[in-house]
């Protein structure tokens, strides 16, 4: 993993994260094609991984620190989170029309090929086989969807707060069909009311 | 599996007559109003999807939604770009050029106004870093979208099985995500071929 350059600083062992040096800060074209980079490299699954490799290892604009705040920032704000952190990376050199090349950059294959696989898919979904073979597909992707909520619940085992603001939205949308935007209006504030820092006596 | 196609009596899903660039106008105006409220990734967002695409447009049918959601959940990139399926979806039925158009514009108003907040939000970071506001929002939205993605996760489960063997290789799936780190592809392969083969039906 020790890059070759870093072989002619010396001083590099001692304070390794600090010393590292970064590439000239990118233009709108390297945000481009980095992010273009990083999307053609995840084909196949992992671009949290890859965009850190090429944005950090490989390509030097950021520190493994500056990447990591972007992560925190880029899961805190709505949005993809992968799609935050290129807005993030842009933004964080050129400002908007960075955020704008580093998305460009990184929607424009995939999301091309997607539409065109969207065009045949509806020119071809109503043919037996192919609807055969989805409902199987659709099967498995349901899966995925069920995980999801199981991925993140152990960080709030220990919280019982947590867990009964979990499963009142349960219930809101499950049972009453209460819409996502008004249940986050009224749920949101409640929640942040009660999670709200409180100095001198530590949270319940 | 399920001998009767249709068990629940289902209304006839009836789309609103627009023109073309009203109806443009329209799928844009319902993204960009979401935008905002994609919390936890965007996936917390599915559910108002599939209310929208099946129930109040009628862009696509229940059994669609399931497809377009695998599609863009197997194929590279983020999986948010469902957003432009469903965009395509909307302009099927006024031609490919209206559909395509339909489908980036989608995708584009989706991701703007949450982009916007975005880029605002890196260059006041060390302000907001702090800020209680900041964790209040953090520790408090969490549970919600703990919440809302089981509820999501639910939703997707009962629009894509109609049978018994659909719901067990979804559970088998499910928890095959949770326990190992293989690729889910692997799974839609395996599923596709038993789907083929008849043995998932609906």
């Amino acid at each position: 993993m020790a890059p070759q350059p870093q072989d002619h600083h010396p001083k590099a062992q001692d304070q390794p994260s600090g010393l590292i040096e970064l590439a000239p800060p990118p233009d709108l074209r390297d945000l481009f094609i980095g992010m273009l980079q990083v999307s053609l490299s995840s084909f196949g699954g992992g671009l949290s991984a890859w965009s850190q490799r090429i944005v950090v290892e490989q390509r030097r604009w950021m520190t493994n620190e500056g990447f990591l705040t972007g992560l925190t920032v880029a899961r805190l704000f709505p949005g993809p989170n992968q799609i935050n952190m290129a807005v993030y990376i842009g933004t964080s050199f050129r400002g908007l029309p960075g955020a704008l090349a580093a998305l460009a950059g990184m929607l424009l294959v995939p999301f091309t090929g997607l539409m065109l696989l969207g065009v045949v898919y509806f020119h071809v979904h109503e043919l037996p086989a192919v609807d055969r073979v989805l409902a199987g597909v659709v099967a498995a992707a349901a899966g995925m969807a069920l995980s999801m909520g199981f991925k993140i619940l152990d960080q709030y085992w220990r919280d019982p707060m947590a867990l009964f603001l979990a499963a009142g939205t349960f219930v809101a949308m499950e049972f009453f069909h209460v819409h996502l935007i008004p249940l986050v209006l009224v749920a949101g504030p409640l929640a942040m009311a009660w999670y709200w820092p409180r100095h001198p006596t530590p949270n319940p | 599996m399920s001998p009767v196609a249709l068990p629940l009596p289902m209304a006839v899903c009836a789309p609103v007559s627009l023109s073309d660039l009203g109806h443009l106008l329209q799928v844009l105006w319902t993204f960009l109003s979401l935008s905002l409220f994609s919390l936890g990734g965007g996936n917390t967002l599915l559910t108002e999807y599939r209310h929208i695409a099946v129930d109040q447009y009628c862009w696509l049918t229940s059994n669609q939604f399931a497809d377009i959601y695998a599609l863009a959940e197997a194929f590279p990139g983020p999986s948010s770009m469902i957003v432009g399926l469903l965009g395509l979806g909307a302009g099927w039925r006024e031609g490919v050029g209206w559909s395509l158009l339909s489908g980036y514009g989608a995708e584009i108003a989706i991701l703007l106004p949450s982009t916007l907040l975005m880029v605002v939000a890196c260059l006041s970071w060390n302000r907001l870093k702090d800020s209680p506001w900041r964790l209040a929002f953090e520790r408090g939205l969490g549970p919600i979208t703990l919440g809302i993605l089981f509820a999501v996760g639910l939703k997707i489960l009962t629009t894509s099985n109609h049978g018994v063997p659909g719901y067990l290789v979804s559970i088998v799936v499910c928890v095959l995500m949770l326990r190992t780190r293989i690729s889910p592809l692997y799974f839609m392969a395996v599923a596709g071929v038993l789907g083929g083969l008849g043995i998932i039906n609906r």
